[in-house]
């Protein structure tokens, strides 16, 4: 069929002028960018039928050669590779028809960026470090011929692969060559069964073995370790009333009111995010959605989070480690991702953080999904002999093929190139549609059970949810993206926007229809039986035949090796004391707060979160930002899920990629702290923590037996701590592949644990924010204090210090006293505003609250105590909270025997003072402040 | 008319229905979800329903531009309905996606359906803004503003495309200009209180019959207690005060 051009150019493009803006700061000969965008259209077509659809005549004009004039400078033209589908191929599929114009066969699309006033080569470079990635897109060549845009081609034929006779260096060498990825023990198990069966295994079987049995499928590591069920058994033996479900899902459930549950899961999808930060993150997010449609028999999105750990990305590009791409390109292209995904879907933005850490050269991409669901939906029915297995959405490619496999290996400096086929681009709209679609069919019965499709595609998918069972698919039903997949692709790919459904045949028809109002693609893929066999045919041939009991019991768990840190590490044992001169002098004490409150952790990071809509589905309460013109960060969501009621949902996240490196013992002291700071963020919002649940997400190093070490202590920490507080995680997830090699370097991720609370509140109306309220008020720190535990402090980071004694001052039974305690005067309603203490200590929620206020603070000095002035200001006290209480109640009574101080007083002014006695130390308006907090973070997007 | 009925219309990528609905029947009318495709497909009409509204959203993913091919498709497709509906004066509701749905058919500024005089383009800032807005409501004649000339309104905002361009440019009279961004209490060009750099702080429009309004702002989003504002309800109690007279 004929391809059709059509090259089309805007007059007022400001694409165009953002680049110009930023790849100027790059390059100052660029005087001119001029965007010019192409669609190819396949088929026996009348071009000027599309063209009302392809321009709006008011700005836009089309052509049917390009109008770039090569005099004005070089051209680069880019494209997604022919693997990699464009988003908006489908809609121009659906609009053409629509138009009159049914011939549309195929569309592609390209960009053709012309940069004037620099060289050709100088044109190239920009466009590499800025336009385009090569692990999914690439350069067109100008002339290149196109005679099909299809990607087209004939699938090879299924292989069986013996492994008999191969000794244990042929088996590694046949598991490299083929991208499998599996330890030996794994191999050698597949080969005494393929003796036990008497046969050779197709690919496809060996395939499905090696990907179910992956470290991102079957937690062999967390097996290995026996930790798996470790925090399992501590919700279970907490016995929380409001756990619906959790760690059996694909998130975790806590009843809300009114017969509603509502869920949480975290996903990471670090090395997809370190290699394609757009690709990764947005499937991120896609990934991790699907995990709550995939819940119980299908939840609704109604909050979402992003969590990035990556290197500073003011870091010069030729500090960069080796295969590890700029931090500010990652940064930048995470944010663009997280609007690109996230906004379309619908779902409203709870927390958006972004951290560094020397040792993120494999980044922390983080993703929470919160769903809603009826309650009488909140748990899958196993599927019955004779259920349908229906696949919705979209279609299958060969995008992320094994990727399940290659998540759960180190990175390094090569990877970039080599596992590109693990990235692919996700296609908002298409999930967007089973959104809507999914919670009508559950509420018509049509749903048995519901999974999604990530990691390990319709293998894992099928495998996991038949294991009871068995299955039998049709692979020729699978709608494909490229004839040219084979038996073990459709089997493996990760194509992302797909879903599978247990459907029982009786309420197929009806399943059919919604879809089909919904313009939901579905493929009846095949059937549930009773033989406890994985069974799959493919053009007229059995391609798989497995027992169940073999692809779920076989995996061989090789028990780790486990050793405690050597000496190396123990001579730290005594942790030093930071080293940092106090302040004294007016200057001194400005130059301090400037470096805290300027810090990449603490600045204002509203330049990434003002990208994503914290307001659609009309549910939110209380957003990521509050307060006077809404610039105060809030530290906590809220939103009011039952519409018409005023019940409250609350999320909280803690992240601390510092404090593991305080102290020996850190990684499992930064755990702990995690679920205390999640917690208290809570509480002194007003939530009761007997109602709250929690999530984890572990990111550590590779396994290696001091790091296995650490990461058992973290687990076992967390688990015991969660008991003794009697609030529960309901879902986590791990992942330890922490750890980039590349020349010679073997650069860890520092140890990593992301706790996520979700609570709920009767009265969204009565929760409390940070802001002060009103001038004259008394300020209090409530709870325990050591001015000298600074290690792991964003204040010490300043200093290029992180070790030190932590701020660690509670155990269950102290910190429960203070919730407790707080939890009276939010009944009471004695606090006017508050706030945990976390990064930044007490001076950034000082600056904060009057930021959202427009009242400033009036702190004296002698009245904190403790022997280092800065280490009162600065200190991370988590557990600790910032009270606002008015001048003339009383409130010690109320706290029993928990320490507290007052500090100072909220004055009129928008101004704040630190004062010893009548002497003024040191005095800043906090407008000055907030030009300091808002530069940081704001320069790196930029 | 017993019950009169406001259709809110929604499409693949549309995401603000659910809420819109919510507003409506908050304000005391009656609201109900129906499918563009529905409309297509003749299984449903748009002459059934008394108002209709088209939300908020990335309907068909925004592809090739925002609100494009749902325009397209009410031109192409509907174009019968659409006129009976608007020459039987009906009101209609564009917000933010169904902002520039409006646009992109010819219905706003002039009602020249199939012939666009207005577009919406990408914000200055070259990336989506969410923010909370404060508009200015002008005086002109506009059912959904009924007497709230002069006075300002709080709501959210959030999208990548609307600053607004006509042409010719004398097409945005200020006749047509219903809400314009403010900063205290002037209209502003300024970021981020304009947050896509409208021209005059242009934020809402509406016909020469003051009964089709499109706004990029989402009055859906401030309208119940528990939200920041309720401003937003204020539109929607016009609607129903129009379809429910005396």
């Amino acid at each position: 069929m004929p391809v059709h051009t059509v090259y089309t150019l805007s007059r007022d493009d400001a694409e165009a002028r953002h680049w110009l803006e930023v790849l100027r700061r790059h390059c100052a000969s660029l005087s001119g960018v001029v965007i010019e965008r192409v669609y190819w259209l396949e088929g026996d077509i009348d071009v000027g039928k599309l063209t009302s659809l392809l321009v709006n005549p008011l700005y836009q004009t089309a052509s049917s050669q390009s109008r770039l004039d090569p005099a004005h400078g070089p051209i680069v033209e880019i494209a997604y590779r022919p693997a990699v589908t464009d988003p908006e191929t489908p809609s121009l599929l659906t609009a053409s028809r629509a138009v009159g114009e049914s011939r549309l066969e195929f569309a592609r699309l390209s960009k053709r960026y012309q940069l004037a006033g620099v060289s050709e080569a100088e044109a190239h470079r920009l466009a590499a470090r800025f336009l385009y990635n090569p692990v999914v897109e690439r350069i067109r060549e100008p002339g290149e011929a196109v005679t099909t845009l299809r990607p087209s081609g004939t699938p090879s034929p299924v292989t069986r692969i013996s492994f008999e006779g191969l000794d244990d260096n042929r088996l590694a060498e046949l598991s490299q060559s083929r991208s499998w990825y599996a330890p030996l023990s794994q191999l050698r198990v597949i080969q005494t069964h393929e003796r036990q069966i008497g046969r050779p295994h197709t690919d496809a079987e060996i395939e499905i073995l090696v990907q179910s049995w992956s470290d991102h499928c079957y937690h062999t590591t967390w097996k290995g370790l026996g930790l798996l069920k470790r925090l399992a058994e501590a919700t279970s033996r907490i016995a929380h009333p409001l756990v619906v479900s959790a760690f059996q899902d694909n998130a975790g459930g806590m009843e809300f009111y009114e017969d509603w549950v509502v869920t949480i899961k975290g996903e990471t999808h670090n090395f997809p995010s370190s290699i394609a930060p757009f690709g990764g993150v947005a499937t991120k997010h896609g990934g991790v959605i699907r995990d709550t449609l995939g819940f119980g028999r299908g939840a609704y999105p109604i909050g979402g989070t992003t969590i990035m750990g990556t290197l500073d990305p003011r870091l010069p590009d030729e500090q960069v480690p080796k295969g590890v791409l700029p931090p500010q390109f990652i940064v930048s292209e995470a944010v663009r991702a997280t609007a690109y995904y996230n906004n379309p879907m619908g779902i409203p933005m709870m927390h958006s953080l972004y951290r560094i850490h020397p040792g993120y050269a494999k980044c922390l991409a983080l993703g929470h999904s919160i769903g809603l669901v009826p309650r009488a939906h909140a748990l899958k029915e196993r599927p019955q002999p004779g259920d349908l297995a229906l696949l919705i959405g979209g279609e299958t490619g060969r995008d992320g093929i094994h990727g399940a496999t290659a998540s759960s290996v180190g990175m390094s400096g090569q990877t970039l190139e080599k596992d590109a086929a693990a990235v692919q681009i996700g296609h908002p709209i298409t999930q967007r549609k089973f959104t809507t679609a999914i919670p009508v069919l559950r509420d018509a019965g049509c749903i048995r059970s519901i999974t999604d499709l990530g990691a390990g595609g319709i293998s894992c998918a099928a495998g996991e949810m038949a294991a009871e069972t068995g299955i039998w698919l049709d692979l020729d039903r699978v709608p494909l993206k490229d004839r040219s997949l084979t038996a073990w692709e459709i089997l493996l790919s990760e194509s992302q926007e797909r879903m599978l459904l247990v459907i029982p045949q009786e309420k197929l028809a009806e399943a059919e229809t919604i879809l089909d109002s919904y313009e939901v693609d579905h493929a009846t893929i095949g059937r549930f039986t009773d033989t406890r066999r994985f069974e799959a045919v493919w053009r007229g041939e059995k391609v798989v035949d497995l027992e169940m009991e073999f692809l779920w019991g076989a995996c061989p768990i090789e028990p780790a090796e486990i050793a405690p840190p050597g000496v190396e590490s123990s001579a730290q044992a005594a942790p030093r004391a930071v080293a940092i001169p106090e302040p004294r002098t007016a200057h001194e004490w400005a130059a301090a707060f400037h470096r805290v409150l300027g810090h990449y952790h603490c600045a204002d990071q509203s330049a990434a979160a003002v990208r994503f809509d914290t307001t659609v589905q009309g549910r939110t309460v209380i957003g990521p930002y509050g307060g006077r013109h809404h610039r105060m960060p809030t530290n906590f969501y809220a939103s009011a899920p039952l519409r018409g009621r005023k019940y409250g949902l609350v999320t909280t996240v803690a992240y601390n990629p510092f404090y593991a490196e305080a102290v020996p013992d850190g990684p499992s002291a930064m755990a702990r702290l995690m679920m205390i700071e999640a917690i208290t963020k809570a509480v002194v919002a007003g939530v009761d923590y007997r109602d709250l649940v929690l999530c984890d997400n572990f990111y550590t190093p590779r396994i290696r037996p001091e790091v296995a070490y650490q990461l058992k202590r973290m687990v076992e920490t967390i688990a015991d701590f969660s008991v003794e507080i009697g609030v529960p995680f309901i879902s986590g997830k791990d992942s330890s592949s922490g750890t980039l090699e590349t020349d010679g370097l073997t650069i860890d991720v520092p140890f990593t644990l992301v706790v996520a609370a979700m609570g709920r509140v009767p009265d969204v109306g009565r929760l409390v924010t940070k802001e002060f309220k009103r001038a004259g008020s008394k300020i209090l720190l409530v709870g325990h204090i050591d001015s000298h535990a600074l290690g792991g402090s964003v204040y010490a980071d300043s200093y290029g210090q992180r070790q030190g004694r932590l701020a660690d001052a509670y155990d269950a039974t102290s910190i429960r006293a203070l919730w407790d305690a707080l939890r009276r005067l939010h009944r009471d309603g004695i606090y006017l505003s508050g706030s945990a203490i976390a990064e930044g200590g007490l001076a950034l929620r000082l600056f904060e609250s009057c930021l959202g206020s427009g009242f400033g603070v009036y702190l004296d000095l002698p009245l904190l105590g403790g022997e280092r002035r800065d280490g009162m200001l600065f200190g991370e006290f988590v557990g600790s909270v910032l009270l606002e209480v008015p001048a003339d109640v009383e409130i010690a009574p109320a706290l029993d025997a928990i320490p507290y101080r007052v500090l100072g007083e909220v004055t009129p002014v928008p101004q704040l003072v630190l004062a010893d006695g009548d002497h003024e130390l040191w005095s800043s308006p906090i407008a000055e402040l907030a030009e300091i907090w808002s530069r940081t973070f704001r320069e790196v997007l930029e | 008319m017993a019950n009169p009925t406001t259709a809110v219309l929604y499409a693949p990528g549309t995401n603000c229905h659910e809420e819109t609905a919510v507003a409506i029947e908050a304000a005391g009318g009656r609201a109900q979800l129906v499918l563009l495709r529905d409309l297509l497909q003749g299984k449903a009409r748009l002459g059934d329903f008394q108002a209709a509204v088209i939300p908020g959203g990335f309907s068909y993913g925004d592809h090739l531009g925002a609100g494009r091919i749902f325009a397209a498709m009410l031109v192409a497709r509907l174009r019968d309905q659409l006129v009976e509906f608007l020459e039987s004066r009906k009101p209609l509701l564009g917000v933010c996606n169904g902002f520039q749905v409006l646009a992109e058919s010819g219905i706003l500024p002039a009602r020249t359906l199939g012939n666009r005089s207005l577009a919406l383009l990408e914000n200055q800032s070259a990336h989506f803004e969410d923010r909370k807005v404060r508009l200015h409501v002008s005086a002109t004649p506009c059912m959904w503003t009924e007497g709230l000339a002069g006075e300002f309104l709080e709501m959210p905002s959030a999208h990548g495309e609307g600053r607004a361009f006509a042409c010719p440019a004398e097409s945005l009279a200020d006749s047509h200009v219903v809400f314009r961004y403010a900063a205290g209490q002037t209209p502003t060009i300024h970021y981020p209180e304009n947050p896509s750099g409208s021209p005059a702080g242009i934020a809402g429009i509406t016909d020469q019959t003051g009964l089709v309004l499109g706004l990029m702002p989402h009055p859906e989003r401030a309208a119940l207690p528990v939200h920041y504002s309720q401003d937003g309800l204020k539109l929607f109690r016009n609607l129903v005060r129009f379809l429910h007279p005396g």
